[in-house]
Order: structure tokens, then C-alpha cells, then sequence
């Protein structure tokens, strides 16, 4: 009985690797460019075929992973120099229609070039690793300690360097950035590819484990909204924390009874809306939108 | 109200050092503003609105709330874009020019708000102000403001209001701006605290022009070598008389 | 009498041209049905979006709560299509009544992303929490269940249009009425400014919880008109996926105005029916008219006719002021 909640509290620790990489995107989009970018899991989808298509080619996961963090960056590229710069700071409304058409034009991208059916992607290894007597699968442990160092690297990058500090502050108060001086949207770019970037790596770690369909962003989507909402927007260690808390309410809620891997995590983002409207460390104020 | 051409009032001598780069007031209009008209979406805010800074002037702009004094400094800024009308500065158009770049050409805005960044401490701020303009200099700009000093690690959202100011100018002026806007600088700051920002301005106009947007009449009487008066959203006076703007002779516009 | 004529005569005419429409090209009657709901759907969302400025990802949730209330009465309880959907629109209205409190608090963004996870759920409730009573995505049948109702046979689908017509009418009274009382300005009000509404002393709380309330109920009017047209409901109807279409059909006719939402569901719902016949994929095919219609016709298209309207009416003004 044990084992069976140990196993679950470690792939609860893989699920909450994942959702923190696919949602840092949509957190930091918000916090800095006040958009809700529906499209980043466009990304994760391009990160999880591209593994597919070269692990089929050439039998490597690594360059698979490689290779789907590549193209998802350089589509999020794309979208953001050729598109989301025309959307910034218009309306709430208006930027969700359009990133979530973009979501959609990258989902008929797929299914026009691999089809409609559902795709499997080996595993890389298939290492077990023993714990207190529970036989745990050592990828999945992998995957959560890649999103941790993941974590650390963003927020070295953000207190450290000087661009990180010009991120910090633009998420402030973007006005006062430029005021300075700054080209702010060179700074929003570059955020923006690592951010897809990010989303498409999450996506690759992801592949072997879910398999890859055009429509895996969708579900996806979901689990990335409830993981920014309850961390609060903007906010990259709430969307960590609501990362590692809706792991375990989706891995260990649903050993418990099956149903909560899925009405779970609604249910805890639900419950703390109520009490905290801007999720656990969302910031009140300056955003757009009405108050509170 | 006709404006004193080359009054030499004021006029300071470069400093040897060269470490002060003083200017001299000079007939060059560094700023000119020309019918300026801005909206926001279907509200009219600025008709018409025409203005010329001389270098190394000190002009106040005077007018009640929503005269439209704010909105007026963040176009000229490149923070909003005008419907029509023409910013040249140092006889460059800007008024297309994104704000970063507008604040890269020498011409620097301080906000009404007073916001600094609440999360990076003093040394941070300057930090990135640096970064933006490539100036390092900061003994430089920390002179006016010797409190500043002492603070360097303090977060800017623990600062008072006359430090954020401090913070602020100190900021502004890394990259040597030749025209630095403030807007309501001592709103809301105490007797004391507005006395030392006023020696600050002194300090600041020696080596930049100064524009300054100020409710404070007897302030403005001190510092300003010329006022203007705005009123819905147009200049209603230009008072240019060293008397007249002792004798707060501006106030009937309001 | 002349007060209550303004009040009709914009709906009556709207009416009387689909009617005139069913009778030019017969085949399209199912269209025709097909538009009214839908447009009744996004006047929901316009109440929301148009006037409130309330953003949500979320709308086939509201739909979905009409189209299962109606669904599962007929396919378990009841025969009664009235009484089906006088079901589906006192569901709406609990709906409203109890997720309002929580989610109108919300600032924009959460507002607009819990609205999408909540329809999320939606769909998994009733794909598979609730499969004894939904069947999940083998979808309710109950069309041999309903009992002919009196005067109009819903039953049948030259019957239904009929009904849909009725049904278009009122609403369209109510929402023409809406437009110009002080409800709908206050409404409007909310989307400009709430903290000025706080200070002039309104309950901006109680306005939003109205209006979504308002917005729940049509929307499950909607979603009830659905279940018993087809006479069958599966999950799709709540697919978080079809949101978009709301926003996009919403923004196609123009926001916050009275026709806006009908010649926008025409615009949209004819586009796709175009489209769909050259390519499959209509994601595709939707997000990239969403994206021309977002940059090119910000307006929409009841923004345009106006725009092209005004415009004749100037240029007759002014060949009428030169002719004197
Ligand atoms: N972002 C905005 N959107 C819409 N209207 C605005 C906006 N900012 C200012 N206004 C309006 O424009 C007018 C001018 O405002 P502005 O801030 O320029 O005035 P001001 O002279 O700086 O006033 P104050 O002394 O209060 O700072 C006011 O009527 C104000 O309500
Ligand atoms: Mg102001």
C-alpha cells in the first residue's frame, strides 16, 4: 500500500515537471507583456512531434529533444516578431482571440503534416530505480528534476543578470523600463523564444510519456491554466508551487479515486480563487482588466 | 508676454574640470512642439498645443488636474502618439520615435507616479539605468543626491517619496539627457523635502534643460525662468517676465 | 404606442426577412434554425463581452448547461419539450446564481481562464463523471421520447423554425430594450470605468452578477433550442475547443450593439459553411479568418454596414443640401 503512494507521489513529481515547463510561458507572457498567450502550447506541441518524427528517424531521443526545443523556440520566434508585436497592449479580448488562432492554425499545421492519428515515442530508458520498496520508473524522476534546475536557472537569470533585473522590472512597470532607455521589445522577444522554448521542451519530456496527437495541446491547455491561475499570473515560483501542488492532487489524488487526476486540480484552483482571487502569488493591481 | 530673446539671465560658465559639462542658456530651441493634438481613443485631450524650450531654460508648466499637462510630456516622450502635429528635438523629428529611443536621444521623462522598481534595491535601479545608456559614471549623478548614497541596498518599494524622487533624477541622468521632463516632482512631498529637491534642480538645470510640470506656485515662482499656462487642453499663456512669475501673474490663467 | 413600435420594429423586420429568406431558398431552412440559436448564444456573449467587457473562454460550458438540462429530462424524466426548457433556463439561472459570486470577482484574465477550465470541466463531467446519466460520447437520444407539444409541433423541423422565429423576436424585444434602459447603460458603464460606478454609489457587484446571470440563462435558451432540434446531445456541444468560435462570431458582427451578434452568427456560421466545403481541417481554416477579421474588420460587420451607412446617408445629406 505504501509502495503504491510513494510511486505516486514520484510520478506526482513528474507531472509537476512538465506543467511547470509548459506554463512559465503563459505566466511570464502575462506578467511582462500582458498578454495571455493561448498559443504556447503550439509549442509543446511542435516540441513533442519533432521528438517523434526524429526518434523515428534516427532511433535518438536526445537529439529529439534537442531538435523539438529548437523548432518550438524558433516558432515562437516567429510569432512573436511577426505577430504578437501588433497585439501588445491592446485588449484582453482581442490578444486571447488571436494567440488562440494561432493555436489553432499550429494544430491544423500538425494534422496536416503527421495526420489525425495518435503516434507513440519510445521511451529513452526504461531504468527502474527502487524506493522503500516501490519500483519507480527513473525517467519520470528525471523529468521533475530537469523542471527543477529549469526553475533555478530562470530565476538565476532573472535576480543575477542585468537583463533578468530589465525583465523584473518590466514586469513592474514597462512604461518606466523604456523610459530608461531600454528597448523593451528586444527583451520581450528574447523572453518570448526562451519561454516557447521552454513549452516545446516540455513537450518533448512529455512525448514519450503521453504519446503525441495534434490535439495534446488542448488537454494540455487546461492542466497549463489551472497551474498559472492558482500560482497567480506573472509569478514564476507561484506557478512553480501550484506546479508541484496540482502533481500530487493529479498523481495522488487520482490513486486515491480515479476521478480526482481530472476534477482535482479544478477543484484546489476553485477553492483558493474564492479566498485569494489573483491565485496563490498572483499581484494585485497595475494589470489590465477590471480590479481585484 | 512677449518673450525676453537672449536674456542671458542665468547664463553659468563651463566648468574647467569638464567634469560639468555646464550650458548655457542659449537662443537654440532644443524642444520645439508644434500644434500638437492627442486623443485617447475618442477623448480629445490636446488641441493645437505649441511650444519651444530654449537650452539651458528652466520652464514650468503650470494647470489645473487634466489640463492635460501629463499627457502632453508623455507625447512628447513617445510614450503616446499624437494625431497630428510635429516634435522636434535639437530640430529632429521624434514624434515617431518609440520612447526608449526618444530617451536614448537625450530627451528623459520622469513619471507623475513616482515609481520606482519596488523589487530591485537603489544600486539596481541605477543599475538599469546604466545598462539602457552606458553611462557608469554614477559619482557623477550621485553628487546632488548624497542621501542616495546611503541607501544603495535598500528595495525601492521601502523608500520615501522624496527618496524614490531622488532615485528618480539620479536615474534620469545617467546618460547625460540634455532635456530632462518632470512631472509634478513634489507632488505630495514634505516643506522639508521639497527645499532639498529645489537645490537639486539647480544643480540638475546647470547641466540640462529642465522642463517641469509643478502645482507648487511659489516654487515655480523660484526655479522657473519661463512658465506656461495650460488649461483644457491647450497653452492658454506664456509668462516669460522674471516679475511676472514672482508675481505669480500666471495664476489668473488657471 | 410609437415608444413600443421602436421597440419592435428592428425585430419584426429581422424576423420577416428570414421568414422571406425560408421561402426563397427552402433548403436553407436548417440554416436558418441553425443561425437564430447560435445568435441567440452570442447575444449571451455579448452581454458579456460587448457591454460588460467580461472575457470568456468558456461559453459552450453556459450552452452545454441548457443542452444537458433539456437532454436529460427528456431522456430520463419527462416528455415535455415546454417543460424541457423551462428546465434548461432555471438551470441557467442557478448557474448564474451560484457561479457568479465566484467568478465575477475575478479580474479580467482569471475571469476569462477560469471560464475556460470550468467548461473543461464541463465537458469531463459529462463525458465521464456523469456517463450512467449522459452516456458520455455516445450522446443522449430521445427524439422518439418527446410528446408533440400544443399550437406548434417542436417535433417537426418546419414546425421548430417557426418556434425559433418566436423566440428570436422576443429576445431580440428584450435585448433592443436592454440596449437603451438604464440597465444596459450601466452595464456599459462597468466595461468604462467600475471604480467611477463604485463611487457614484452603485452595487457594480450586484450589475456584473446580472448580467452574467442574464447571460447564463440565454445561453442555456440557446443550448436548450439545440437539444431539442437535433432531439440528441453528445459532449461536443461543450467542447472548451468551440469557445473560440463564440468570441470570433461575437467580434465578426461588432460588439456591443444590437444586430451585431446576428449578422456577425451569419457571417461566421456562412463562412464556415464555405470553407468547410473546400478544406477539412477547420481549425485551420477558423484561426486564420479569426486573425483577418481581428486586424482587417475590427468593427465587424454590422460596424461596417453602419459605417457604409452612414457614409450614403452623409453623401444624400449632402446632394440635398446642393440641390437647394
Ligand atoms: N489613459 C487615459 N485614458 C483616457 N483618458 C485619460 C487617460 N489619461 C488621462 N486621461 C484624461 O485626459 C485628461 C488630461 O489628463 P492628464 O493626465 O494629461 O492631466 P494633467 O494635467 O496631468 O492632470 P494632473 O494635474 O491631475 O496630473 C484628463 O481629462 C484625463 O481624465
Ligand atoms: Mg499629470
Amino acid at each position: 500500500m505504501l509502495e503504491l503512494y510513494i510511486s505516486a507521489v514520484v510520478f506526482g513529481l513528474g507531472i509537476s515537471g512538465i506543467l511547470f515547463l509548459v506554463s512559465i510561458g503563459i505566466s511570464i507572457g502575462f506578467g511582462l507583456m500582458r498578454i495571455v498567450n493561448m498559443e504556447q502550447m503550439v509549442y509543446y506541441t511542435f516540441g513533442a512531434y519533432l521528438t517523434f518524427a526524429l526518434v523515428s528517424a534516427t532511433g535518438s531521443f536526445v537529439l529529439g529533444l534537442i531538435c523539438g526545443t529548437a523548432a518550438a523556440a524558433v516558432a515562437g520566434f516567429i510569432v512573436e516578431t511577426q505577430l504578437l508585436r501588433k497585439v501588445y497592449g491592446k485588449e484582453l479580448m482581442f490578444t486571447m482571440v488571436v494567440t488562440f488562432s494561432v493555436f489553432l492554425i499550429g494544430i491544423g499545421i500538425v494534422q496536416y503534416v503527421f495526420g489525425l492519428a495518435s503516434k507513440p515515442v519510445g521511451m529513452p530508458f526504461h531504468t527502474i530505480v527502487h524506493m522503500l520498496g516501490a519500483k519507480i520508473p527513473l525517467y519520470r524522476l528525471m523529468v521533475f528534476v530537469i523542471g527543477m534546475l529549469v526553475y533555478v536557472f530562470i530565476n538565476l537569470m532573472l535576480n543575477k543578470t542585468i537583463a533578468g533585473k530589465a525583465i523584473r522590472a518590466g514586469i513592474e512597470n514597462p512604461d518606466q523600463v523604456r523610459g530608461l532607455g531600454i528597448n523593451l521589445g528586444r527583451i520581450f522577444t528574447v523572453t518570448f523564444v526562451i519561454a516557447s522554448g521552454l513549452a516545446g521542451f516540455g513537450g518533448a519530456l512529455n512525448s514519450p510519456l503521453v504519446g503525441v496527437t495534434p490535439y495534446m495541446g488542448f488537454d494540455m491547455l487546461l492542466f497549463a491554466f489551472i497551474t498559472v491561475i492558482l500560482g497567480g499570473l506573472g509569478s514564476i515560483k507561484g506557478t512553480l508551487v501550484s506546479a508541484l501542488i496540482l502533481g500530487q492532487v493529479i498523481s495522488v489524488g487520482g490513486t486515491i479515486y480515479a476521478p480526482l487526476a481530472f476534477v482535482g486540480p479544478f477543484m484546489v484552483m476553485f477553492i483558493v480563487i474564492l479566498f485569494k482571487p489573483t491565485g496563490l502569488y498572483g499581484v494585485r493591481g497595475r494589470a489590465f482588466g477590471f480590479e481585484e | 508676454m512677449t518673450r525676453k530673446s537672449g536674456a542671458a539671465t542665468g547664463s553659468l560658465k563651463p566648468s574647467e574640470n569638464g567634469k560639468h559639462v555646464m550650458i548655457e542658456k542659449s537662443n537654440e530651441r532644443i524642444l520645439e512642439v508644434k500644434e500638437l493634438s492627442v486623443s485617447y481613443k475618442t477623448l480629445h485631450v490636446l488641441f493645437d498645443v505649441s511650444l519651444e524650450i530654449q537650452t539651458g531654460e528652466v520652464v514650468v508648466v503650470v494647470g489645473r488636474n487634466g489640463a492635460g499637462k501629463t499627457t502632453l510630456f508623455r507625447t512628447v516622450a513617445g510614450f503616446l502618439k499624437q494625431d497630428s502635429g510635429t516634435i522636434l528635438f535639437k530640430g529632429e523629428d521624434i514624434g515617431h520615435l518609440p520612447s526608449y529611443e526618444v530617451a536614448l536621444k537625450g530627451l528623459k521623462y520622469i513619471q507623475q507616479d513616482k515609481h520606482v522598481f519596488a523589487d530591485l534595491t537603489v544600486r539596481e535601479n541605477l543599475e538599469l539605468g546604466s545598462y539602457a545608456t552606458k553611462d557608469y559614471d554614477w559619482d557623477r549623478v550621485l553628487e546632488h543626491f548624497p542621501k542616495l548614497k546611503t541607501l544603495m541596498d535598500r528595495k525601492g518599494g521601502n523608500l520615501s517619496g522624496g527618496e524614490r524622487q531622488m532615485l528618480l533624477m539620479a536615474q534620469s541622468l545617467l546618460g547625460k539627457p540634455e532635456l530632462v521632463l518632470m512631472d509634478e516632482p513634489t507632488e505630495g512631498l514634505a516643506p522639508h523635502v521639497i527645499e532639498d529637491l529645489k537645490g537639486a534642480f539647480k544643480k540638475i538645470s546647470e547641466q540640462s534643460t529642465l522642463v517641469i510640470i509643478e502645482q507648487n506656485l511659489p516654487l515655480t515662482a523660484e526655479v522657473a525662468h519661463r512658465v506656461y499656462a495650460m488649461k483644457e487642453g491647450k497653452i492658454v499663456a506664456e509668462v516669460a517676465d522674471k516679475k511676472e512669475i514672482q508675481d505669480l501673474a500666471f495664476e489668473k490663467y488657471l | 404606442m410609437d415608444k413600443l413600435s421602436r421597440y419592435l420594429r428592428g425585430p419584426l423586420t429581422l424576423v420577416v426577412l428570414i421568414v422571406i429568406a425560408r421561402y426563397f431558398f427552402p433548403n436553407k431552412m436548417t440554416f436558418l434554425v441553425e443561425i437564430t440559436t447560435f445568435s441567440i448564444y452570442i447575444i449571451a456573449n455579448d452581454i458579456l463581452y460587448g457591454y460588460m467587457g467580461m472575457v470568456s473562454f468558456g461559453q459552450p460550458f453556459y450552452l452545454g448547461v441548457g443542452a444537458y438540462a433539456s437532454a436529460i429530462y427528456l431522456a430520463h424524466i419527462g416528455n415535455n419539450i415546454l417543460v424541457a426548457i423551462a428546465l434548461a433556463l432555471l438551470m441557467g439561472l442557478i448557474a448564474g446564481l451560484i457561479l457568479g459570486p465566484a467568478f465575477i470577482r475575478l479580474r479580467g484574465d482569471y475571469f476569462a481562464l477560469i471560464n475556460a477550465a470550468t467548461c473543461a470541466m464541463g465537458l469531463f463531467l459529462v463525458e465521464k463523471i456523469l456517463y450512467p446519466i449522459t452516456r458520455g460520447d455516445d450522446g443522449l437520444w430521445y427524439r422518439s421520447r418527446m410528446h408533440a407539444t400544443p399550437l406548434l409541433d417542436l417535433r417537426k423541423p418546419d414546425q421548430f423554425f417557426w418556434f425559433a422565429m418566436i423566440v428570436l423576436f422576443v429576445v431580440m424585444i428584450w435585448y433592443t430594450w436592454l440596449d437603451r434602459s438604464a440597465m444596459g447603460a450601466s452595464f456599459r458603464a462597468i466595461k468604462v470605468n467600475e471604480n467611477k460606478m463604485k463611487f457614484l454609489g452603485y452595487d457594480t457587484f450586484k450589475i456584473r452578477w446580472t448580467g452574467y446571470t442574464l447571460m447564463c440563462i440565454l445561453a442555456a435558451l440557446a443550448g436548450s433550442m439545440y437539444a431539442i432540434n437535433y432531439g440528441f446531445v453528445n459532449p461536443s456541444i461543450t467542447e472548451p475547443a468551440r469557445a473560440a468560435e463564440v468570441l470570433v462570431a461575437t467580434l465578426l458582427g461588432g460588439a456591443g450593439s444590437v444586430y451585431g451578434p446576428f449578422f456577425g452568427t451569419f457571417a461566421f456560421l456562412g463562412l464556415k459553411d464555405l470553407v468547410s466545403t473546400f478544406v477539412s481541417r477547420w481549425e485551420l481554416a477558423v484561426g486564420v479568418l479569426t486573425i483577418i477579421v481581428c486586424f482587417k474588420f475590427s468593427g465587424g460587420v454590422w460596424g461596417t454596414i453602419q459605417t457604409i451607412g452612414a457614409k450614403i446617408r452623409s453623401r444624400g445629406k449632402a446632394s440635398a443640401q446642393s440641390a437647394t
